[in-house]
């Protein structure tokens, strides 16, 4: 027997060279489903139930006595067309574009930026890694260090940012960072101060990964700097920005903490984000049933645009041979 | 390509080579400032983690300080509950990796080499997607469901297992692509020499991904230990995380900004020592898999 096993081995070289990725191993039908079986219960236990206990919650008049002593009836829809018609919820999106586009967009923008000059024009490795790592240590702060931190910089009266512009000869008189109208601004400040390495590190990481063959090619054929940044560069790098796009898009969804921290939402709700909306009525009103409509519209808008998104990483991974 | 043509590309890439260089000064400049603005903050904060109470508050603050008081680092534990802090934190970082790196290796195996039977890459998405939800969406129903077992809200456990909502995603879709890495091969043909599953895993796939199970540890690690809403939440007496205490540093009206900034930097150490030693593994971590770091 062993004989002929060799010797059909030899007739088929390929086999061992070969990445077989669809061929599965032989093993017992359970074994994979017993594998997945513990993780996916888990998390089945503590996302499931408190998403229909949301949704089922949404639907009624429910508050913090009504909560405790069980006493709450079915209202229907009135609590989501509460909050669609509200003035609260619709400056609220309005802030929330506002944080997607300065916030958000130009964080990855900058980072983009960032990470394309620090590759092409620093040409020492330690300086480079020096700056990296200078420029991610945000990232590994917890919010409420940065909201906390941020806050005292930029305290009106006696902040080190307005006491650092006024030295400078920038500005003439303090500027009141958490007033209407600009606090949100200061959020934005703050955010983009901590988040701005996650797209600087990806996309740095992209470029130092794509293949140095091409940029030989592209010199010896006499290419510019610009033009190979513009057709070589920025295309192979399309994949990568994209992801970091999908990554700050659906963190813009979850942002709350620093709104908590830095503003509570405020002046006079001038810095509220729907998702600070769902935490305050939820969390520190006990208005639950309000709170409800609007995580469930949240959870809807969020559902949509990660569905999108994870389609969009599918298509990448396939192509990258991951999935 | 004839003569012309050759010499008419390389002036035209002299003149926009010289462009460029102005360029380049333009963009250097914007790095500059953006290190600047990096750095400032970080620098204040450090600054002010040695000033005495008096000079924290002052109404013109200082950029350096008048009188270095370095027994602020000692100062903060004079009250114990912030050093408990720290020690509840570590507590349940370490435990949450833990249990998000076995569950996570569990099914990132099972993903990596049975994708079909181990229901496919819907699950898998699926099991991704959870850690793009907002969590606000579910916190309230969270505190009862956690009120409502035997350990209550107030619980190293209750947070331990909470925050696998956002790790074992993580962790799961991390090892599925480490394991992948690993090549099925040799496991096969340890298979074929006889060895039992469990042998082949341990013996001969485990130590192809122990460097990546090392990076995934350390950022589920670093998610855990910074977490702030969740715990927010859930926070009593008996635990309270060091995310907690910091906004509660206060002497009366007055903040007791030194002290805060003290506890922060040493609250900082441990995150930015794993990030320096990670480095190279934390764009794949973040970018969940899709850029080799």
């Amino acid at each position: 027997m062993a004989p002929m096993r060799r010797e059909s081995d030899t007739d088929h070289p390929e086999w061992f060279q070969k990445k077989r990725k669809s061929r599965p191993l032989i093993v017992a039908r359970w074994v994979p489903i017993a594998l997945v079986g513990l993780p996916v219960a888990t998390l089945l236990a503590i996302v499931i139930y408190p998403t229909v206990w949301m949704f089922y919650h949404s639907l009624r008049d429910t508050n913090i006595q009504g909560l405790f002593m069980g006493t709450h009836s079915h209202i229907g829809f009135s609590n989501y067309a509460d909050v669609l018609g509200s003035e609260r919820f619709q400056d609220s999106l309005l802030h929330l574009a506002q944080y997607l586009t300065f916030g958000a967009c130009l964080q990855v923008i900058i980072g983009t930026v960032l990470a394309l000059t620090l590759y092409e024009f620093v040409k020492s490795n330690a300086i480079r890694t020096v700056v990296l790592i200078m420029l991610v240590i945000p990232m590994m702060l917890p919010p409420s260090i940065v909201g906390v931190l941020w806050r005292f910089l930029l305290t009106p009266s006696n902040g080190a940012v307005n006491q650092a512009l006024l030295n400078l000869g920038l500005i003439e008189q303090h500027i009141e960072w958490f007033n209407a109208g600009i606090s949100l601004w200061s959020i934005i400040i703050a955010d983009s101060w901590n988040w701005v390495a996650l797209p600087l590190l990806i996309v740095y990481s992209g470029r130092v990964s794509l293949p140095p063959a091409v940029y030989e090619a592209a010199r010896v054929d006499g290419a510019s700097q610009w033009k190979v940044m513009r057709r070589i560069t920025l295309p192979m790098l399309k994949e990568v920005i994209a992801i970091a796009f999908i990554l700050r898009f659906t963190d813009a969804f979850k942002f709350v903490d620093l709104v908590y921290i830095m503003t509570s939402g405020g002046p006079a709700q001038s810095s509220e984000l729907p998702t600070y909306i769902a935490f305050q009525r939820g969390i520190r009103e006990f208005a639950v049933g309000e709170a409800a409509a609007y995580a469930i519209i949240i959870f809807i808008i969020s559902a949509v645009i990660i569905t999108l998104f994870l389609k969009y990483m599918k298509g990448v991974m396939r192509a990258r041979g991951f999935a | 390509m004839n003569h012309a043509t050759g010499a008419m590309t390389a002036g035209g890439t002299e003149r926009t080579q010289d462009a460029w260089r102005h360029v380049r000064y333009l963009f250097l400049a914007f790095l500059g400032l953006w290190i600047v603005f990096t750095v400032f903050p970080l620098y204040f904060m450090t600054i002010t983690a040695f000033k005495s109470a008096a000079e924290a508050n002052l109404t013109v603050p200082t950029f350096w300080p008048q009188e270095w008081q370095p027994r602020n680092f000692i100062g903060v534990f004079d009250e114990r509950t912030n050093f408990n802090a720290l020690v509840d934190s570590f507590v349940i970082a370490s435990a949450n990796t833990a249990l998000s790196l076995f569950l996570g290796s569990l099914a990132g195996y099972a993903f990596a080499r049975f994708p079909r039977q181990a229901g496919g890459e819907n699950l898998a998405f699926w099991i991704l997607s959870n850690r793009m939800f907002p969590p606000v969406a579910i916190l309230v129903p969270m505190f009862f469901l956690f009120d409502n077992t035997p350990w209550g809200t107030d619980s190293h456990l209750s947070l331990i297992i909470l925050y696998l909502v956002f790790n074992l995603p993580l962790a799961t879709w991390l090892m599925m692509v480490f394991f992948r890495d690993a090549p099925v091969e040799i496991e096969e043909a340890a298979y074929l020499d006889g060895w039992t599953p469990l042998r082949a895993f341990f013996k001969v796939t485990l130590p192809l991904v122990i460097p990546g199970m090392i990076s995934v540890a350390m950022l589920c690690w670093i998610f855990a230990w910074n977490e702030y809403l969740f715990a927010n939440l859930f926070v009593g007496t008996a635990v309270r995380t060091y995310t907690i205490v910091i906004p509660t540093f206060t002497h009366g009206s007055q903040t007791l900004w030194n002290f805060q900034m003290a506890f922060s930097l040493l609250a900082l150490i441990p995150p930015v020592t794993l990030f320096i030693l990670l480095r190279r593994y934390m764009v794949r971590g973040l970018s969940l898999g899709v850029v080799k770091g």
